[in-house]
């Protein structure tokens, strides 16, 4: 676990000010709240907020919209691959009706 | 790595910094990353454009290259984990979303294009990796008649590219099997060989076979006399006509069991079940009425009893 002071150093241009704004802001929330303390994935997270407005120029109104996005796709990702290891445990029969179904699905399921 | 830094941002030499710090800011908003989760080509390119931004970016070492005294290389920044590492951990479950797409159904595209990725057959693309890859299989479906798939039979499929495709459909096939034809799919790249035909069966119902399992069923409609005295009747099955005896007494609804006349699978093979329907004479004669009258009044039988008594 990694302290406030940990993270401020470790994160080019973060200050502890930036921090406690986001967290404020619910843009960031520390592993263990009431200790104050982060993991590496908060960490890497203030590194993707300062990216997000300082190399790459983003207002910081659209850093939530940004950060919603890229929550929703993390999501997405995340069972698509429990979906996908799923299927991989079952018989290549299976999987390939699977497969299939969601082709033609793809190609006459469009609403 | 070493190439033109100016080229990469794509901006003049004369650019000022305002400019270069615009397109670079253009193309990282693009290739950044966290915006790119899973594309390892956005990350390659994202990592040359900050490397030479990193040098034309700022005045100081923009100039030291001008003159020559550093290359295109520069220095390399250190390395940066990115958020995306650690989002699909334990870690970045608590920032997850699932709200945004509960109508799940609309996907079926992204599970589309996620497969088809699996199966290697857009390797080539955008990354350009070359590694030998096995062909991509070939989908194809097929109706076949009922006793075709029962018997089995050997037909030929017309390819959209005008080719043919020999499939042979062993015995006893099922509706929604899939058959895999080794080595007859997409051709692969490099040293791998190439994808299966993968041939799914749509078997077309019959007008009188049904199909349980490796069972047949028929309903065979027989006369009165027929289930009263017993008798010879023919019957339909899969292979052909056969003699099927109806026992004395027969009632709709009882069934016959054909041994070994259903869909043989290998040694093993399934029966033919033939359901008795009485059926009654298509006109009703004074004979008939005369004799139903008379045996009425001395064999008085109530079938419908068990039914009283449990309800």
């Amino acid at each position: 676990m990694l302290t406030e002071r940990d993270v401020v150093q470790r994160v080019q241009h973060l200050t502890v000010t930036r921090l406690r704004v986001w967290v404020a802001q619910g843009w960031i929330k520390p592993a263990d709240r009431a200790a104050q303390s982060y993991s590496e994935a908060d960490l890497a997270r203030a590194a993707l907020i300062c990216d997000l407005e300082d190399e790459l120029g983003f207002a910081e109104e659209d850093v939530p919209v940004l950060l919603n996005l890229i929550d929703q796709i993390h999501g997405l990702r995340s069972q698509l691959t429990g979906l996908l290891d799923a299927l991989e445990e079952l018989p290549p029969d299976i999987r390939t009706v699977v497969k299939m179904r969601i082709t033609r699905s793809g190609e006459g399921g469009r609403r | 790595m070493a190439d033109d830094p100016y080229s990469v941002l794509g901006v003049a030499k004369t650019a000022s910094g305002a400019d270069i710090t615009k397109a670079y800011r253009k193309l990282a908003k693009k290739l950044h990353p966290d915006l790119n989760p899973g594309d390892k080509a956005a990350e390659e390119k994202f990592k040359q454009i900050t490397a030479a931004y990193e040098i034309v970016g700022d005045e100081e070492k923009r100039g030291r290259y001008d003159r020559g005294e550093i290359d295109a290389g520069g220095q390399e920044r250190p390395q940066q984990r990115y958020y995306r590492e650690y989002a699909g951990g334990d870690e970045g479950a608590r920032y997850r979303s699932t709200a945004g797409y509960e109508d799940i159904g609309a996907f079926s595209d992204l599970f589309g294009d996620l497969f088809g990725e699996r199966g290697g057959a857009r390797g080539g693309g955008a990354g350009g990796r070359r590694f030998p890859m096995r062909g991509q299989d070939a989908q194809y479906r097929l109706d076949v008649d009922f006793l075709d798939a029962v018997n089995g039979t050997k037909t030929r499929i017309t390819l959209p590219d005008g080719g043919t495709l020999d499939v042979t459909i062993p015995p006893g096939v099922t509706d929604g099997q899939v058959l895999r034809l080794k080595g007859k799919g997409n051709p692969g790249m490099g040293e791998g060989g190439a994808g299966d035909a993968l041939i799914e069966i749509t078997v077309r119902p019959h007008a009188v076979f049904k199909r349980e399992g490796d069972d047949i069923l028929v309903e065979v409609p027989i006369t009165l006399d027929e289930a009263v005295l017993g008798g010879k009747v023919e019957v339909a099955t899969v292979t052909g006509r056969v003699f099927a005896t109806v026992p004395p007494g027969s009632n709709t609804g009882q069934t016959l069991r054909l041994k070994g006349r259903g869909v043989k699978r290998g040694a093993a093979s399934g029966d033919q079940l033939v359901r008795l329907s009485v059926v009654m004479p298509e006109r009703l004669d004074d004979d008939l009425k005369a004799f139903a009258e008379k045996w009425r009044e001395s064999h008085r039988y109530d079938p419908r009893r068990k039914l009283k008594e449990q309800a």
